[in-house]
């Protein structure tokens, strides 16, 4: 058979196959190794730290678990986060993150290596990226062959949608949760794809495993259901099927309440209900394959209407009066707010005002995903051609993916690890195609060259193809043949023309694509690095800016600001913030805080939004009664931070209008021309509320008493700066983003505070007769 | 264990200067009045936390063979001095000093000075009694807000006691700067003077000359005569203590390196801060360089020259401020010329009252501080008891000195005794069996203090290769395991097919 181009002819089989399995070996390595690699440009740009938000109660109570023990960690209350309501943490955390660094830890301090509990948090998110990639890599190869594996492998370790969530510092559920997602799910296909209980069982121990660690389980709660269904759907029912599924989900369910946060949802919620209905499904189909097999046909048929029918009816009646009964919750705001993106914003407010709740922008699939987001179409349409039932998987986790990912934009980290598998598919199947030497036989006799064009694409052929050297030694690949005959059948219509032989001739047509392909994938290399480097290894805690000098400078203010409040004041100090910064609060500055980012209680996070958004007056009752002792607020407008409070307030009063629409009103906030605007223009009600108070006392006084430019929203401030009558200034950090108040106590000699102020501001108490303007009157 | 834990007990001491923990076995000439003080200046250099006491004492012999000489303290400044030499004037090496025995309620106490010679009849000498005094000074007004002064109040008595009567003497106290505020003018002072009783001068504030003292080691001249002076004077650097020292030094071999690291709590101790920080008042004082000396902004710390890796960081990450300069590294033994200079800001300025914490770590070349004796099998290892930050007092200092795994026959050598002194275990890295690791503790750690402790150890060959050998036997162990499991099959044979 003539070649492209020379291939080594006295190498034997073994050696080649040796050498391969060496080479994967290595290429998985280097893999894992560049997945590790970027996600470090945030410790080497910045330094080891934990970042954002989430991260940092992560961190603290992984430092619980490390320092005083597992006991001691599922029977944390917290007294000062909800302050004065108090946070049972062990039950209302997914364990799974932490208990994993408490391994880690207590492993590596057994074996006498002291490495600190914060770099294991650290870099725990680029250690499960490795591990991510190799999953992906099993889970690949069960869909194609190892090559491709090794490029879904690559992909993943290096997409910015997966490194987004996963840079050194990201401390959150979903640093492991992606490895446990494939891994669980190649588990299923393995599962499936060999009836293996023993496979089934580890699925449901990662499964297990996941649920301890993301509220992100619910995706496989019922992506797997979904599969086994529309298996069945297809006609698929097989033992395998059967013995996969069922010991996923008797083991799974029962692992997965042992969670105590997740309890009895398994089989109160909704959100489960697919899965023991499909459970239930299985039986059924299971039962009914016996009982065929056992009476004649039409017994069987009368059997089988009527049992339909009656366990259809049995089970909907069933779950409705569960749902009716309240048994089964019915379904949550999130869960609607999943298929209508306005009703977050509509009735739960909380839940829109977390950006990354947000519907997806368009750039942002490309800017996540690059390259991979046009080749994951085509990688779908490949796994079509086979369809065995991973391919049937794919299909599905595909569409499910890319609806949620569009719906809300943190769900894009669920879409990305299977735009890396059908990308990978496709790109390998390309390379395939056009590195495979063999070039097409010409035509010498008719009969010969149809043959393999009418070659169906089996799946006993997608298997032949398992490995490239065997794809190497096989004839032409029907596929591309396929298609082409297909086309070439449809435009000539008659068999008129002599049928010419297919294929790729040469070795500069493979080039072009070959070379094509590789530029895309060098140039999607670029991308990822410079996405990671520039948009998700910033820390948020530490802000960078650069010098005129073009050296970077740090500007450090909320850890400033946090370590003062650690540092000089009481421990018992209570600090309320908007919930944004509780958790660093706790964490940083180890003090007690009114809400933070577990978002538990509405009432709570409207309480301080009323606060923030009322004048002093009323707010000053609220602050006292809930023991405030000291006000946190960021405040960007000297330096231009946007992501300040004064661009956040909004949704303070959208929230605490939620809970007292007569008191607080969005609409008094905005100008006559419904402009939202700080300086001279802005509302009576926005000017006194507590809020704009905090942020812009004494702001004028910097700029040497002209009035002062707020350089986030570009606004001149009023020439009189606010007044702060209950509220003592008492730290702000050196750029001002962090400004904290402390709440006076009443007066001891029980004036208000307005005249108590004014008293030792030298003023006299205004009389009730105004005398000087009597006596100019009567001039 | 090591044998070098055995060996503990004979750890050897050499006091070079003590007054605390001294036990003292020699009784003292107790017979009748052996010297007469014919001068006796005591100059008090005031600081912020820490205040240097000079007393120079012109003796003179009235009997003959006298190589003991007494010197006495009120008893709130010896509680207070951590720091206590005795030298002959223009000499440098310090007398061997000897605290005697004294009840807790003694409102004085002695120290026996032996004399470099004895001293017959109407010979002269002149002695150098050096004290630095700690936490003696206190901010009056205890509050300042962001823009006052700090003003600092120290109280002494009045005569310089002793238990030999003294012809003429006086007290200097010298402020930094010459702004004192107030200071008490004694009465009741006629017995000893005509003249003057007090004279500000500058910065001086000169109480004196008293004469014809009788002994006043008595407590008829203490309820009679002896009356405390305050002088009140404004201090233009911030008064800092160090609440908390702990330096760990681990010492590594294989490394070749020496690991410095200090965790350090420091405290404004001067005027608490008046009502609240106001950014826009403090930004607006640099702006105009009018900002007040007590508060901190940044510390610089002289670091050993040749270090580094240096570190910088606190409880919640890394402090980015910081500038260092790294002098070139000394061969052992050179006198150093320059050293490292840290320049650190601190987080937030360190208002009076307020608190700060940091942790400084280094990397030095162990060849730098470390000694080998092939005769004797012993390294020698230099070792700085604390790095000085520069007018702070170290309330609390511990050291801890981890040696080499395997580490024996330690010996250590101080400068000054610690209170307290034990030898723990410390297991990092790789260990099998852990670190030898020697603690100390003190108190009341002066810039003086800052002195040198040395180390002798032994380290055989064998502790040498401990962390390869074990190291590798684990790898091998594993690859064994590995070996092994992968010729075990446990599969369950499949059912012979019926045929």
């Amino acid at each position: 058979m003539p070649t492209a181009y020379p291939l080594p002819s006295d190498v034997s089989p073994a050696t080649v196959a040796n050498t391969a399995s060496f080479i994967r070996i290595v290429t998985l390595a280097l893999i894992s190794g560049a997945a590790i690699a970027s996600r470090l440009f945030a410790v080497i740009n910045f330094e080891s730290i934990i970042h954002e938000f989430d991260p940092w109660f992560n961190y603290r109570a992984t430092r619980v678990l490390a320092t005083k023990g597992f006991y001691e960690f599922w029977n944390w209350f917290d007294p000062t986060a909800w302050y004065p309501l108090g946070r049972v943490v062990g039950g209302t955390v997914y364990p799974g993150l932490m208990a994993t660094s408490g391994v880690i830890y207590n492993f590596l301090h057994a074996i006498n290596l002291p490495v600190d509990i914060r770099n294991i948090c650290v870099l725990l998110a680029p250690g499960f990226s490795a591990l991510t990639a190799w999953a992906t890599y099993m889970l690949t190869k069960e869909m194609k062959d190892s090559s491709a594996g090794l490029l879904a492998a690559a992909f993943i370790g290096i997409v910015p949608g997966y490194i987004s969530r996963s840079v050194a510092g990201s401390y959150d559920n979903e640093a492991i949760a992606i490895f446990l997602l494939m891994f669980t799910f190649y588990l299923w296909i393995k599962a499936i794809k060999i009836g293996s209980a023993l496979y089934g069982t580890l699925t449901a121990v990662f499964y297990f495993y996941m649920v301890a660690a993301w509220g992100g389980y619910a995706f496989i709660t019922n992506m797997i259901p979904l599969h086994a269904l529309v298996l069945i759907l297809m006609g698929r029912f097989s033992n395998r099927l059967y013995v996969g599924y069922s010991s996923w989900y008797a083991i799974g369910t029962l692992a997965s309440m042992q969670v105590p946060f997740v309890g009895f949802q398994p089989v109160k919620t909704s959100e489960h209900m697919g899965a023991l209905g499909v459970f239930g499904l299985l039986q059924i189909v299971a039962f009914t394959q016996l009982v065929r097999s056992h009476i004649s046909d039409q017994q069987f048929q009368k059997l089988l209407k009527t049992g339909v029918v009656t366990i259809g009816l049995t089970g909907a009646l069933v779950f409705g009066l569960m749902t009716y009964k309240g048994w089964i919750a019915p379904w949550t705001g999130r869960f609607y707010s999943l298929w209508d993106t306005g009703y977050a914003k509509k009735y739960i407010p909380i839940i829109a005002s977390v950006s990354e709740h947000q519907p997806t922008a368009w750039p942002s699939f490309f800017m996540d995903l690059q390259f991979l987001i046009f080749l994951f179409p085509a990688g779908v349409i490949l796994c079509f051609r086979q369809l065995r039932d991973e391919h049937v998987f794919v299909i599905i986790y595909a569409v499910m993916a890319s609806y949620f990912a569009g719906v809300m934009v943190r769900l894009m980290l669920t879409l990305t690890p299977v735009v890396c598998v059908a990308a990978a598919i496709t790109i390998s199947t390309l390379l395939d195609i056009y590195i495979d030497p063999s070039e097409p036989e010409i035509a010498d006799n008719k009969t010969d060259s149809s043959a393999a064009p009418t070659d169906p694409p089996t799946p006993s052929n997608g298997a032949s193809q398992a490995t490239p050297k065997k794809a190497k030694k096989s004839t032409p690949t029907s596929s591309q043949n396929t298609i082409t005959d297909a086309i070439h059948q449809l435009t000539s219509s008659g068999s008129t023309t002599k049928s010419r032989q297919k294929g790729i001739f040469g070795l500069d047509s493979r080039l072009v694509i070959v070379a094509n392909a590789f530029f895309m994938l060098a140039f999607f290399v670029f991308h990822c690095t410079w996405v990671t480097s520039h948009a998700y290894s910033s820390p948020s805690v530490v802000l960078a800016s650069q010098n005129p000098d073009g050296s970077q400078h740090i500007i450090d203010d909320f850890r400033e600001a946090y370590y003062w409040l650690r540092q000089n004041t009481p421990q018992d100090a209570v600090v309320m913030s908007w919930w944004d910064y509780g958790y660093q609060i706790a964490g940083m500055a180890d003090r007690p805080t009114l809400v933070d980012n577990n978002t538990w209680n509405n009432t709570h996070i409207a309480t301080v939004g009323k606060a923030m958004s009322s004048n002093e007056d009323v707010a000053y009752p609220i602050l006292r009664k809930h023991d405030v002792d000291y006000v946190l607020v960021i405040f960007g407008a000297l330096i231009g931070y946007s992501g300040d409070d004064i661009n956040k307030f909004l949704w303070m009063i959208r929230i605490a209008q939620g809970v007292w629409p007569d008191e607080i009103r969005e609409s008094d906030f905005f100008t006559a021309r419904g402009e939202y605007k700080v300086d001279n223009e802005a509302t009576p009600t926005m000017k006194s509320s507590l809020m704009y108070k905090m942020s812009y006392y004494r702001f004028n006084d910097l700029f040497g008493g002209r009035p002062g430019m707020d350089r986030v929203r570009q606004q001149q401030l009023p020439q009189q700066g606010p007044t702060l009558d209950i509220l003592d200034e008492a730290f702000t950090s050196e750029n001002w983003i962090v400004r904290i108040y402390q709440v006076k106590k009443e007066d001891i000699l029980g004036r208000d505070h307005k005249s108590a102020n004014a008293f030792t501001g030298g003023k006299k108490r205004k009389r009730s007769k105004p005398v000087p303007r009597r006596r100019a009157l009567a001039l | 264990m090591p044998l070098g834990w055995r060996t503990l007990p004979q750890l050897l001491f050499v006091a070079l200067a003590s007054i605390i923990h001294t036990s003292c076995s020699a009784a003292a000439a107790e017979t009748g009045v052996a010297f007469e003080n014919s001068a006796i200046v005591r100059t008090v250099a005031l600081g912020g936390s820490v205040v240097h006491v000079t007393t120079t004492i012109a003796i003179k012999s009235l009997a003959d063979e006298q190589d003991i000489y007494t010197v006495s303290f009120p008893r709130r400044e010896r509680d207070a001095s951590s720091f206590l030499e005795v030298r002959v004037k223009n000499q440098k090496d310090p007398l061997q000093i000897r605290e005697k025995p004294f009840y807790g309620n003694a409102k004085f106490t002695e120290v026996d000075v032996v004399l470099p010679e004895k001293l017959a009849v109407n010979a002269t000498l002149n002695l150098v009694v050096e004290t630095i005094q700690t936490h003696m000074t206190d901010p009056w007004p205890e509050f300042a807000s962001q823009t006052d002064q700090q003003a600092l109040r120290y109280t002494t008595d009045l005569y310089v006691i002793s238990r030999y009567p003294t012809l003429v003497q006086r007290t200097k106290i010298k402020a930094l700067v010459p702004r004192i505020i107030s200071y008490t003018t004694p009465t009741n002072v006629d017995a000893f003077t005509t003249g003057n009783v007090v004279a500000k001068s500058g910065a001086v504030v000169t109480y004196g000359p008293f004469s014809s003292i009788p002994v006043s080691t008595n407590k008829d001249f203490l309820k009679t005569y002896q009356q405390p002076v305050t002088v009140r004077y404004y201090h233009e650097q911030p008064v800092l203590e160090v609440t908390s020292y702990k330096r760990a030094v681990e010492i590594s071999h294989w490394g070749s390196n020496i690991n410095t690291e200090d965790q350090v709590i420091l405290k404004n101790a001067g005027p608490k801060l008046k009502g609240h920080f106001s950014r826009v008042d403090y930004q607006g004082q640099l702006y105009k360089g009018s900002q007040v000396p007590h508060v901190l902004h940044s510390l610089s710390l002289d670091l050993p020259p040749g270090i580094d890796n240096v570190y910088y960081y606190d409880q919640i990450g890394n402090v980015s401020t910081s500038k260092l300069n790294v002098a070139p590294a000394v061969a052992k033994g050179e006198p150093v010329v320059k050293t490292s200079l840290l320049n650190m800001k601190l987080r937030y300025p360190l208002m009076g009252g307020w608190n700060y914490t940091f942790t400084v770590g280094w990397d030095a070349d162990l060849a730098g501080v470390a000694g080998y004796n092939s005769a004797t099998g012993e390294y020698n290892v230099e070792i700085p008891i604390m790095t000085t930050i520069p007018g702070a007092v170290v309330n609390q200092h511990e050291l801890k000195i981890v040696l080499p795994e395997g580490a024996t026959d330690v010996e250590v050598v101080t400068p000054y005794p610690s209170l307290t002194l034990w030898l723990d275990k410390h297991t990092a890295y790789l260990d099998t069996i852990g670190r030898p690791a020697i603690m100390f503790e003190y108190k009341d750690l002066t810039p003086a203090h800052a002195k040198n402790i040395y180390v002798r150890y032994k380290l055989s060959s064998g502790d040498h290769f401990r962390k390869p050998v074990a190291v590798s036997a684990v790898f091998f162990g594993l690859f064994f395991f590995t070996f092994v499991v992968r010729r075990i099959d446990l599969t369950i044979p499949k059912k012979q097919k019926a045929t």
